[in-house]
């Protein structure tokens, strides 16, 4: 073995905690959540408690904010996927209730998306 | 008429090498893994041992001939495992040949071993997110696949300083 193979074995073993950190840490942390609707768009932080009734053209589809979790409640909607999509706490998710044009999406401070489709 | 080929003693060498590292290569591919993109690499030994016996031409040669005939021999021919396979082949050669720049007595087997293993695993993963995932989240993967790369590499090295040892003692 040489110095240059241990040199590069310890260089190898120090840069794995740094692709930990770079590509898995910080960038989940949510804090704000983002509502579309056709009243327009609202952002609101995650941490408080409270319940919004968002106005869209078939009634008001219920938000439930709650211990930095949203999710949709009810909503006048058909299919109530919305409401199947269930709690949304990291920054990306997304739940929607397309007929009432309603969207709801948690952030941070760095998306990690800024969108996706299927 | 016949057509004879000269062939030196170097293409038989080549040859042969790269027939062992072709085995060791199709036997890896019968080994269950629990991750796509990881594998031992095994074949790595043998690059990295014609490497230090007989230079990078040769340990080019033996690689990318495993390459094309190990994905031959399983069917994998020009299909993504190829295309993955064959980056992370040249990706790891490249390296290796910049590490041959180093000065004085330079890397020995495990210094090249983890340096492929790793080069390739950037390689094939570069590749693996440009032409067929390009999606943000297999980045996530990253990390693991690295560790996973490390490991082998390590394990290919103590391997091939195992077998260095036995081929000097001859």
């Amino acid at each position: 073995m040489t110095r240059a193979d241990v040199i590069a074995v310890v260089l190898a073993v120090v840069m794995l905690p740094f692709l930990y950190v770079s590509f898995w840490g910080n960038e989940g942390v949510a804090d704000t959540i983002r509502v579309h609707s056709v009243e327009g768009i609202i952002t609101l932080p995650l941490t408080a408690h409270r319940r919004l009734h968002v106005q869209g053209p078939l009634g008001a589809s219920v938000l439930e904010v709650s211990e930095g979790r949203v999710r949709f409640v009810a909503s006048p909607c058909r299919g109530q996927q919305c409401v199947h999509s269930g709690w949304l706490s990291r920054a990306g998710d997304v739940a929607a209730c397309l007929p009432n044009g309603v969207t709801v999406a948690v952030t941070g401070r760095q998306p990690r998306y800024d969108a996706i489709n299927f | 008429m016949t057509l004879t080929l000269q062939t030196t003693r170097d293409d038989h060498r080549i040859a042969a090498l790269a027939a062992l590292a072709i085995v060791i290569h199709m036997a890896e591919s019968a080994l269950p893994m629990p991750l796509p993109g990881v594998k031992p690499g095994l074949a790595n030994v043998v690059t990295v041992l014609v490497l230090v016996h007989y230079g990078w031409g040769a340990a080019a040669w033996v690689a990318l001939l495993r390459v094309f005939v190990g994905s031959l021999l399983i069917g994998t021919f020009l299909s993504p495992t190829f295309v993955l396979s064959l980056t992370g082949a040249l990706a790891s050669l490249l390296v290796l040949r910049l590490a041959l720049l180093v000065p004085g007595r330079g890397f020995g087997p495990l210094g090249y071993s983890v340096l492929a293993a790793l080069a390739h695993m950037v390689g094939q993963f570069c590749a693996a997110y440009v032409l067929f995932i390009p999606h943000p989240a297999l980045w996530h993967l990253f990390p693991v696949l690295m560790s996973a790369a490390l490991v082998f590499g390590i394990v290919g090295g103590i391997i091939a300083l195992a077998a260095q040892k036995q081929l000097h003692q001859e």
